[in-house]
């Protein structure tokens, strides 16, 4: 941090003011947070490359650095085959179900609020919002809850006589329930950024188009939509990138259906059969992919797009 | 005519909107109305109306102590979030440097990683330090995860507030410090509140880091997650979810009407 010089906001009136030499400003205030992030987020990062290559190993005595795990992982495993891509490609499929089916929903939504001249568009913004502001865990418990073979959704369908009680709808444990309750998470937030960016649509491009005798549908088709994919890219990121790498959801109600690669990390870490070392493959692949995709949309990603006012 | 929409399109869309709000608080109120049945299994049709559950998590101790924990934890780690948010949203607003573009990126970049991939590199940290896992370093997961938070909360605000306030304190004498302390932190001090709500609330809500981290002593989330996996107690959970629900409904509506209000005054102020 040392060669960077701090310019253009000192005006040159206070030049001759004397100050203390200790100056706790400038790029220097950055050094607290950049240095919690390096020893905290780059470190760590660092260490799991350690172990995918057997750098850092948890097995005892001599291990020299191989690639082994990496090779496996894309080359095929002996005994496992591709094992690991075939279920990352399964993740991203779910994801991106997932992912396009909110945004087209939302979609909607967001052109209602932000086109509609509703006078209370804010207030139903917050209503829309509020549940994704609420307990992540809890909502998916809720779901949890109304598709079990007992729940809510079963036994009404029983007591309405639309169902025997003997045999169940299978609604839980399946990779149906993983993409509900994902969808089900997510669609209130994947709204904000469509909105946003109809919001600061202007209205004038409308009214011009219809002056000029265009029909609705065909403004919207050349006008609106054209102008709103940026918000729409950024609420379709905003879904995939966290929900490929999900294995909460799908513990609590995927079942083996619905078991996704961020599980397969966690068990290579957990307790049954540890092997670090192909985890932290697993982990740090994922980590390249959700890189390269932030990296190559980064100009979708800009933070003003959830910043909704 | 409208050049947006339709009458008939108005009407079509604001249907769709009733049914989608609709489908996002149903399992809401189904809760609620289970929370209050007398029954152990959430099942149709309902068996009477009782209390009981309520009054059994307000006696769980494990659930009170887990409570207390991720209280601690939110409380411990949002304070540290938003000092070191304040701290680079003040160098990433006010001061020009030539890394600007990398540093921010570096600052923002735990929002997208993913968490079984951030969760794991701490435990291997921890476990290669070997340093024992316990609040403290769950503490350490969290301020990671909601320093980006705080200063994508802390940034606009600052940017809002005029350089040349600062700048006539300095020409009357006062130091940076002094500057800040009377004049910028005060004005910032909405964005503050509501940075350290956020952080709050997402770190006791934060499952999947912690669950990598955190030694004995469980997180409220901790503790839900293994109710959950074992439901032999389920409608007390049940009773716990609408508490917090209810108490995060609340918290988040009120922010935001707080916010609107400090602003409407701080704007009023600076006109």
């Amino acid at each position: 941090m040392a060669d960077t010089a701090e310019v253009g906001t000192s005006p040159a009136h206070r030049s001759g003011h004397r100050r203390p030499r200790l100056d706790l400003t400038g790029p220097s205030l950055l050094g607290l947070p950049v240095a919690a992030l390096v020893v905290f987020f780059v470190v760590p990062i660092a260490i799991v490359g350690a172990y995918s290559v057997d750098a850092l190993s948890i097995r005892s005595g001599p291990h020299p650095v191989t690639l082994t795990a990496w090779r496996d992982l894309f080359t095929g495993d002996p005994f496992l085959g591709h094992v690991y891509l075939k279920l990352f490609w399964k993740s991203v499929t779910i994801s991106l179900i997932v992912s396009a089916v909110i945004v087209a929903l939302a979609y909607p939504l967001a052109y209602y609020l932000a086109l509609s001249g509703t006078k209370r568009k804010y207030v139903l913004l917050l209503l829309l919002i509020a549940p994704f502001l609420t307990s992540y865990l809890l909502r998916v418990l809720a779901w949890k809850v109304l598709l079990g073979d007992q729940g809510p959704i079963n036994s009404l369908l029983s007591t309405m006589g639309l169902q025997s009680s003997d045999h169940p709808l299978h609604l839980i444990y399946s990779r149906f329930a993983v993409m509900l309750v994902l969808g089900y998470i997510w669609l209130p937030f994947v709204a904000l950024p469509i909105f946003v960016s109809l919001e600061s649509l202007d209205r004038r491009l409308l009214e011009a188009a219809s002056d000029l005798g265009a029909s609705r549908l065909y403004t919207f088709s050349r006008v609106t939509l054209p102008l709103s994919i940026p918000g729409v890219f950024a609420a379709f990121l905003f879904v995939f990138i966290p929900t490929l790498g999900e294995f909460v959801t799908p513990s609590l109600v995927g079942g083996t259906d619905g078991y996704m690669y961020g599980n397969q990390i966690v068990d290579l870490f957990g307790t049954g059969f540890p092997d670090w070392r192909t985890g932290a493959v697993l982990a740090l692949f994922l980590l390249g992919v959700v890189a390269v995709l932030t990296l190559v949309f980064a100009r979708f990603l800009q933070p003003s797009q959830v910043a909704a006012d | 005519m409208d050049v947006a929409l339709s009458s008939w399109g108005a009407i079509v869309l604001k249907v769709f909107f009733g049914l989608v709000v609709a489908f996002l608080y149903a399992p809401i109120v189904i809760l609620l109305i289970f929370s209050f049945n007398n029954s152990a299994v959430p099942t149709f049709p309902l068996s009477g109306f009782t209390l009981h559950w309520y009054h059994q998590f307000l006696t769980n101790p494990d659930l009170q102590a887990a409570l207390k924990t991720s209280a601690v934890i939110a409380a411990l780690s949002s304070a540290g979030a938003v000092a070191l948010g304040i701290l680079a949203a003040i160098a990433l607003v006010r001061h020009q440097f030539k890394a600007k573009g990398p540093v921010s990126a570096l600052l923002l970049s735990p929002l997208v990683i993913p968490y079984v991939v951030f969760g794991i590199a701490l435990l291997l940290l921890f476990h290669t330090v070997g340093v024992q896992r316990g609040m403290f370093t769950v503490v350490i997961g969290h301020i990671v995860i909601t320093l980006p938070y705080t200063i994508l909360v802390l940034m606009p605000r600052l940017q809002q507030i005029d350089v040349s306030l600062e700048e006539a304190a300095y020409d009357l004498g006062a130091s940076r410090f002094r500057a800040f302390r009377s004049i910028t932190f005060p004005l910032l001090l909405p964005a503050v509140v509501s940075a350290y709500l956020i952080a709050f609330t997402t770190s006791f809500d934060e499952y999947a880091v912690a669950s990598f981290v955190v030694g004995s002593q469980q997180t409220f989330p901790i503790y839900l997650y293994s109710a959950l996996r074992f439901p032999n107690n389920l409608p007390q959970v049940i009773a716990v979810a609408v508490v917090v629900i209810s108490v995060s409904l609340f918290v988040v509506v009120a922010a935001e009407v707080g916010r609107r209000i400090a602003e409407r005054r701080l704007g009023e102020l600076e006109t």
